[in-house]
Parts: structure tokens; sequence; C-alpha cells
């Protein structure tokens, strides 16, 4: 299989950014950095599903930043499709469709159609052939309201906008952070699925996404990584999880809590 | 090519648009600034345009141009850091860095709009002058005017493109903005002519690039100079642009790889 991601012994430190009232509350003392990943490393071959699971500050958000060229690493490299992270920048983004949770990304005073027509022009599409992708996703995603003010959309469908938008250039690796974060139960099950069997099986897509949520990552399946104060604690499908922990019949729940000592 | 600068002009109209009393509220605020100097003109007026004479205007023809002319540098100097600000404050800007879109060309998009903002100001300006205040263009050069806002807009750009570095790392604080809204108004001509100054502040006024770009464009609109004759204006603005574009243009990458390292392109 081809191999679309190679991370190698990658490390990112956050300095806390500089402030009057933190230097002197640190006695004048620089303050430390914070790791936000340790010396990671990971392989992923194309058309897997990668979930990346982890409490909060496990540096999930940060993977995504690196693979998608928003974060530079501090130590180790990245190869995106064959692209070297700091070199061919350009190439890896047109590779990577990232989705936050942050809906804040949109423009909130255009419709949901005028910021995908925006977006497929950064991506490079012709006007003519953004306008068939719109039509397209919109139609996909069942979306009728993409005429509307963005900031009247409910906060599931700007979740869905966040998807078109980082679907609109085809990517080969679709970067998720946190998907369903809020969607309702019903939508929730109905982007599962879109994904698993309309990008991943139809498509083939490499799908990488963070979550919360073991039943989630259950369901989407594939390989899962769980990540814990930046080091990796555990890399492989259920099974392999199973095995490495010695809990032939644990849940992924009860996987995550015993390697993690169930930080929230 | 075009396609990307096209789609960022687009997408600011509409943003823009959608706020309706802004086009209005800008169209008022130029017409109560002009009458403002027409009433200075008419109380001190005598006593400035002594002052002009090399320049062949009164002291309301001169200061509706400068300030019509400011508006551009403006637009050079303010409006990346401006635009990056809002940007990152709407939380676009990571949105748009994660596109493939090269960095300078984001750069020079973001400041389309208020070129176009800036021209719809100077045709306000203009049109004012001329139909209410009977200001006489007769003896402008088209070509010599044209080449100094090129020049100007492209020299005030590279310290525009400095303060957004600013921006890009300390999230606030612009030195730049600073001295043009305050030290370059006050000692480089915008307002009234630089002779009226004090000696050492005149002799400061020389390092500043306004002050040439002023005087070539109040020389090119009133007295019709060619090219030629604004060698010494236009020689200073093309120095300031050879030696600052590529400072400025390594510092802005340098700047956005360091907020990269720190995973700060989305704070302010």
């Amino acid at each position: 299989m081809e191999t679309i991601l190679e991370v190698n012994g990658v490390t990112k430190d956050f300095s806390p950014a500089f402030s009057l009232s933190g230097l002197l509350s640190s006695g004048l003392r620089r303050p430390s950095a914070t790791r936000a990943l340790d010396g990671l490393s990971l392989t992923l071959t194309k058309g897997s599903t990668l979930g990346i699971l982890g409490p909060n500050g496990a540096g999930k958000t940060t993977l995504l930043k690196i693979i998608s060229t928003l974060i530079l690493p501090d130590k180790g490299s990245v190869k995106v499709n064959g692209q070297i992270l700091g070199e061919n920048d350009e190439r890896i983004k047109a590779s990577v469709g990232l989705a936050t949770s942050g809906e804040r990304s949109f423009y909130w005073r255009l419709s949901g159609r005028q910021n995908l027509d925006f977006f497929a022009a950064m991506y490079s599409l012709g006007k003519k052939q953004a306008a068939e992708r719109i039509k397209e996703l919109l139609e996909l995603f069942g979306v009728t309201y993409q005429d509307k003010r963005f900031d009247s959309y409910s906060t599931g469908m700007q979740q869905k906008f966040a998807l078109m938008r980082a679907l609109i250039h085809d990517p080969e690796i679709l970067l998720l952070d946190e998907p369903t974060k809020s969607l309702d139960y019903a939508s929730s099950l109905e982007l599962r699925n879109f994904i698993k069997d309309v990008l991943v099986k139809k498509h083939g897509k490499t799908v990488i996404f963070t979550t919360h949520h073991m039943d989630e990552a259950i369901d989407f399946g594939g390989i899962f990584m769980i990540l814990h104060e930046g080091k990796l604690f555990a890399y492989g499908t259920l099974e392999e999880l199973r095995a490495e922990t010695n809990l032939p019949t644990a849940s992924l729940g009860e996987i995550f809590v015993r390697l993690t000592g169930g930080a929230k | 090519m075009l396609r990307k600068p096209i789609a960022f002009l687009k997408k600011d109209f509409l943003m823009e648009s959608s706020y309706g009393m802004a086009f209005l509220f800008n169209f008022f605020g130029i017409f109560v600034s002009i009458l403002g100097y027409f009433f200075i003109d008419r109380l001190f007026g005598s006593r400035i345009t002594p002052h002009l004479e090399e320049f062949g205007v009164n002291y309301f023809s001169y200061v509706l141009v400068s300030m019509a002319f400011f508006g551009y540098v403006g637009v050079g100097l303010g409006s990346f850091s401006d635009r990056i600000r809002g940007e990152q404050m709407q939380g676009t800007l990571e949105a748009v860095l994660v596109t493939p879109t090269k960095i300078s060309t984001i750069l020079l998009s973001l400041t389309l709009w208020n070129l176009v903002l800036a021209t719809i100001d100077m045709a306000i300006y203009i049109l004012l002058a001329v139909f209410l205040f009977k200001v006489n263009f007769a003896h402008t050069n088209i070509l010599s005017t044209i080449v100094v806002f090129i020049l100007t807009i492209l020299s005030f750009g590279c310290l525009g493109i400095i303060s957004a570095c600013f921006i890009m790392i300390f999230k606030r604080g612009n030195p730049f903005g600073w001295i043009v809204s305050s030290l370059e108004g006050l000692i480089s001509g915008v307002y009234f002519p630089i002779t009226v100054l004090p000696s050492w502040l005149q002799l400061l006024a020389q390092f500043l690039p306004i002050t040439y770009a002023i005087r070539a464009i109040e020389f090119s609109v009133y007295k019709g100079y060619t090219l030629v004759q604004l060698y010494k204006e236009i020689g200073f603005l093309l120095l300031f642009i050879i030696v600052l574009l590529p400072i400025s243009l390594c510092l802005f990458k340098y700047s956005i790889n360091k907020a990269r390292r720190e995973g700060s392109l989305a704070q302010y």
C-alpha cells in the first residue's frame, strides 16, 4: 500500500506569549514552554482512517495543524503525499483539506455559497469548475440554505460547510478536528456514514480525525492513535491495541482509560 | 492568475456592502473634512499662501490635494497590517493560509479593496473640489500624477508590509502606523507646507518619503511638472522602493514562519 503520511520524531513546544503580567508573576524568569508533541512518529497508508484520541491538551489539534502546514515542528520531519513539510508546502496544502470545529473560520456576513466560492478560488478552481463542485457538494450534503447569511446557520449547518470547504478541491487527505462536536445524534450518524461510505470506501480518501468520543471512533473504524501529553501511547487497530495492552476483551474506552490513567 | 485577487476583491465588496451606511458616512466624512479646510483657508489662508508660492496655489487647493493623496499613503501603509489583523480577529486567516495561495498573493489581494476605496475617496475629493469649490486642475500632468501615485503606493506598501510583520509577531503595537498618523502627517507637508516649520523639523522632513511624494503630487497637479522636472522626488521614491521592497518581503516571510513555529498565526 502507498504511504501517504510519514511523521518522524516530531516534537513541538509552545512558549507562552510574552506578557508583562506573566513576566512579573514568574519572578522575571522566562516562563517554561509546554510540550504539545514529544517525538511523535507514525506512518499512514493511502485510503486509511486514523482516529486520534486523547484528553484535552494531548496534542491532537497540534498534529493536525502541523500536517496542514499551519504549524512548523521544532524537531522531526513530516512528509505528506510525498512532499516534505517546510519545502513543498504549497503542494501539501493542495492535497490536504482541513475542517476545524471553529465555525468562526468563515466570513459570517457572506452566504454559505459565497464563502465556498471564495475558498474554491483560493484552491485555484476555475469559475465553472467551482460552480460544478459546489453544486455537487451541496447535493451530497443535502444543503438547501446556501444563499442565506452564514451567521444565520445552525451550528450543525456551519459544520457541514466546514466539511464542504475541506472537500472543495477534492483533496487526498481529509483532516477533521472533532467533526461531530456540535452535531445532534442523527446528523452525527449521517456524517460518520458519509465519511466512511462515500469518502473512504467509494473515493479512497485518507481521513484523519480527532475525537473525545470512543463510540464515534469505533464507528469510524480503522486505526486508532492514543495521545497523552504529546506522547504516543498506542497505535493500531482495536485488535492490535487489545493485544498490546493484554486486554483481549476491552473496549476502546477501557484501553484509553488504562493507558492515560483516566485523564480528561 | 487574477482569479484569487478578484475573489478577494469580490469577497471584500460583498462584506463592505453589507454595511449599507458605511458608504454614506464615508462620503459625508470627506465633505465635512473639506468644508473644515475651506473655512481654515478663509481664516488663515492669506498667511499661509506666501509659503505656497512654488506650487502656485492657495492653501485650500494645496491641502485638498495633499489630503486626498494622503488617503493613498494610508492604503500603502496601513492596509496590510489592518487587514491581517482583521482576518485574525474574524478567525479566517488560518482558513486562507491553509489554501495553496502564495503569501505575496494574499498580502496584495488583501489590500485591493482598500485601494478601490481610496480611489473612490479620491474621486469624491476631486468632484467636490471641482464642482463645489471651483478648484482648477487645468494644468495637471496626468502621466506624472499617475507615476507619483504608483511609486507612492509601492514605497509606502513596503513600510506597510513591515508593519504587518509587527502584527504577525506582536499582534498589537504598530510603530509605523503611529509614525504615519502623527509624525509624518505633522512634518511632511500634508496639512501645511514644510516651510512653515522650524528649520530643524524641515531638515527631518527631508528624510521622509512622504515629503517628496506630497511635493511631487502638488507640482504635477498644479504646475503640470513632467517626470523629468520631478527627477529628485521620483528618484528618492524609487530608491526607497529598491531598498525596502526586498527587505519587507523577506521580513514578512520570516514573521509568517515565526508565527507558524510559535503556532500563533490565528492569535490576536
